[in-house]
């Protein structure tokens, strides 16, 4: 694209401007874009912004004179959203660092294809499509960072964004990024177009936990999951029944958190349930994991009792930072 | 007479009183319940109350606890207690929570329940015992 | 491959003296001598077999009977190439001499012994002309091993299936719930309890109550040998369950060595009901329905 550019213009710093704009706009209609169609539209576009800026100088030369602007006034909510977009773009673009433009770049605008990219960076085919993802994804976390104008608030938002733009479930675990969504605004603003994008799971369910209201519809929501891997029924009646537990742990001493139910298939098929909140953390786990400590003293933790219906059950608590449950029942095999 | 239609009832026959939980409850309703019910109980002066939870899929630590009080609220009343209907599924998943309902009578079924009151209740009759004093 | 000349020019490389159409008789040739000396081969193979001492479970008249047809199935294969009809009859003997006892082992092994006595006699035929021997040795080794492949696969097939079922009738004998009168439920418990078998127990049990109707239920366990604690747990649970259903457990047969471990998890064995032989839980079991059953007499209208 820069050699259709540089062909077209001998002055450097107005080619890389040029080859930016094309750049922008390519991104901006990667969405409306066949993927294969998107090296002829780079280059079609490239050649639009090269003319446009032609006509443009010759008009502003011819109309020189002139006083009155002469174009054609666009509607200016759509030019300003337009201008708006574009320089986020632009703006996402230069956080990346110059080798991940580059190969974005070459790969997305190019059409260049990973194994020759490979070739030249010393690596293989699987690593460029990798570091491409990881790219991509950053782009859009940039992108959304410069649209909304701001810079999020703390070090670990960054980490979390990324995690959740890339759909890599693992890393989104590393970097707790549920538990920062349920305490960072900006981020759990940001996250719904993030996720958004990824394909919806349907082996996953996720409860907000406000009100009494929202136990029943948690162990509901955990029943349904859990009928798809075809639990027998008591089974089925015990993850419920753990869950409501967990979930009432939420709302009367965190006031507000999250269940998570997902269905696991490797190494073993289970589900897998995560309550958090942000509530003021459990003092004494070992206390409050002990029977009779709860269910004798008037509201019951019932923390005990989850971890006796479930295979396997961690928390961790943090003072002033709330709790997280993880607590997982296996499928009986056979 | 209802906590409402669709939720709970509360039916009168004779000096026993029939409760049937319709669907999942809440924690509020739970404790709404608990008092259309206690409040029911000394409107009619009860000698005896069945509580169906067939309908229940789950009955945790808090439905447990509630139904506990319930009885051990009718008791102080001069009402005696039964539970019936919780599903094989319920009862195992109440035991493995470390929940049951205490010394509240559980039965199969209403059928079973109103014999159960019935025998109780009548046999306290005819043997002149007094209800047990509050503790 | 129907052009000869690409054929004939591979094949004159290492047999000069050969064209396709030879190579093509070789298995036929090979088939016919097995047929010819079939008598003399099978007897070969048997005594080899009872060399070895393998399928001793067998009757020298069976022993004669299956190696006939093994021997005919064998040939055939070599034959016709097709393994189906070999299959089924691998199957239809496993299933025959699994029941006597007859291993994997013994079946993989008079295969090859026929493999190898079959081996002999080509080696013997044909060890004057060496190139000869070998390609006919390079004709029969493929089949055979497949021949060999395919009897071992179907019994060892077989023999999982058959395992599969008896676990399935054991573990539906192990568990029963036998309802014995109205109201009464007895659930002997036979064998190693596992947890995976405990938690099938309690099911079966629980829903039995609900299907039966049962006021009373006899857990026997004489026939259990030690618990461990997790199962012991699973047991303390099930009577507690019994009971939120509104039936009451009686357990009998409790060894003191069972009762030693619910003492050690914690089990108050004086809120539970045992008795210690399964005649004097039905007895009390008889007594409490009777018990109830006048109570009911007296108030059902």
């Amino acid at each position: 694209m820069r050699r259709i550019v540089s062909a077209r213009v001998a002055d450097r710093t107005t080619a890389d401007d040029l080859v930016q704009e094309t750049l922008v706009r390519v991104l901006a209609a990667t969405a409306r874009v066949e993927p294969g169609m998107l090296e002829p539209y780079a280059i079609v576009t490239a050649r639009n912004v090269v003319a446009s800026m032609w006509q443009e100088r010759d008009r502003h030369r011819r109309n020189q004179h002139r006083v009155v602007d002469l174009r054609a006034p666009e509607d200016p909510g759509t030019d300003l959203l337009a201008r708006e977009e574009r320089t986020a773009i632009a703006r996402a673009l230069e956080r990346l660092s110059e080798r991940e433009r580059q190969t974005l770049l070459a790969h997305e605008v190019s059409g260049q294809d990973t194994r020759s990219l490979a070739a030249e960076l010393g690596t293989t085919a699987g690593a460029v499509a990798a570091q491409l993802n990881r790219t991509r994804a950053r782009l859009r976390v940039e992108y959304l960072l410069a649209l909304e104008r701001t810079e999020p608030p703390t070090d670990r938002c960054r980490p979390v964004l990324l995690a959740l733009s890339s759909g890599d479930r693992r890393r989104q675990r590393e970097v707790d990024a549920g538990r920062h969504l349920l305490e960072c605004d900006p981020c759990a603003r940001l996250s719904e177009p993030l996720m958004g994008r990824g394909q919806q799971r349907d082996d996953l369910t996720r409860i907000p936990i406000h009100r009494d209201g929202d136990i029943v519809a948690a162990r509901q929501g955990a029943r349904d999951l859990a009928t798809r891997l075809r639990f027998s029924r008591t089974d089925l009646t015990v993850i419920s029944t753990a869950v409501s537990e967990v979930a009432r742990n939420i709302v009367r001493f965190a006031g507000a958190g999250e269940i998570v139910v997902e269905l696991l298939e490797a190494p073993r098929r289970g589900i897998r349930v995560t309550a958090r909140d942000t509530g003021p953390g459990i003092p004494d786990l070992e206390q409050a994991l002990t029977d009779g400590y709860s269910t004798y003293h008037g509201l019951g933790l019932g923390l005990p009792g989850a971890r006796r219906l479930m295979d396997e059950f961690a928390i961790v608590s943090e003072a002033g930072r709330g709790t997280t449950v993880t607590m997982t029942k296996w499928r009986q095999e056979g | 007479m209802t906590t409402g239609p669709a939720l709970v009832s509360i039916l009168r026959q004779g000096s026993y009183l029939i409760a049937s939980i319709h669907t999942a409850l809440d924690d509020s309703q739970m404790i709404r319940f608990q008092h259309d019910l206690i409040e029911q109980i000394g409107r009619h002066r009860s000698r005896g109350v069945i509580i169906d939870v067939a309908a229940l899929d789950v009955v945790d630590s808090f439905g447990s606890r509630t139904l506990r009080n319930i009885a051990e609220m009718a008791r102080l009343r001069g009402a005696l207690t039964v539970i019936v209907g919780i599903q094989p599924d319920v009862a195992f998943a109440m035991v493995a929570l470390g929940m049951g309902t205490g010394s509240v009578y559980t039965a199969l079924d209403l059928e079973e329940g109103l014999a159960y009151l019935d025998s109780r209740v009548s046999k306290k009759v005819l043997g002149g015992t007094v209800i047990d004093p509050p503790q | 491959m129907d052009e000869d000349s690409t054929v004939a020019e591979d094949v004159s490389a290492d047999f000069p003296t050969l064209d396709r159409r030879d190579e093509d008789q070789l298995l036929p040739q090979l088939v016919a001598h097995l047929r010819e000396h079939r008598t003399k081969l099978r007897q070969e193979w048997a005594s080899r077999i009872q060399d070895a001492h393998l399928l001793h479970a067998m009757t020298p008249q069976e022993m004669s009977a299956e190696t006939t047809s093994v021997y005919d199935n064998y040939v055939e294969v070599l034959e016709t190439g097709s393994v189906e009809a070999l299959q089924h009859y691998a199957r239809d003997l496993s299933e025959r001499i699994i029941p006597r006892g007859v291993e994997t082992h013994e079946v993989v092994g008079i295969v090859l012994l026929l493999r190898d006595v079959l081996a002999r006699s080509l080696f013997e035929k044909y060890q004057r002309d060496f190139a000869l021997l070998n390609r006919v040795l390079d004709a029969y080794e493929p089949a055979a091993n497949r021949i060999a492949n395919t009897v071992a696969v179907s019994f060892v097939e077989e023999r999982e299936r058959v395992i599969r079922q008896q676990q399935d009738a054991i573990r539906e004998l192990s568990t029963p719930v036998l309802p014995v009168r109205e109201r009464l439920l007895i659930l002997p418990i036979i064998g190693v309890l596992d947890s995976e078998r405990a938690r099938q127990l309690t099911e079966q049990l629980l829903t039995g109550i609900r299907t039966h109707r049962a006021k009373v239920v006899v857990i026997d366990i004489t026939g259990a040998p030690d618990v461990d604690e997790a199962v012991a747990n699973h047991l303390v649970q099930t009577v507690d369950a019994s009971r939120l259903m509104g039936a009451s457990v009686i357990i009998t047969g409790l060894s003191p060595k069972i009762a030693q471990t619910l003492v050690t998890i914690g089990v108050d064995l004086s809120k539970m009901n045992t008795i210690g032989d399964l005649q004097g839980g039905l007895e009390e079991a008889e007594r409490l329905l009777g018990y109830s059953a006048t109570r009911q007499d007296s108030t059902a209208g």
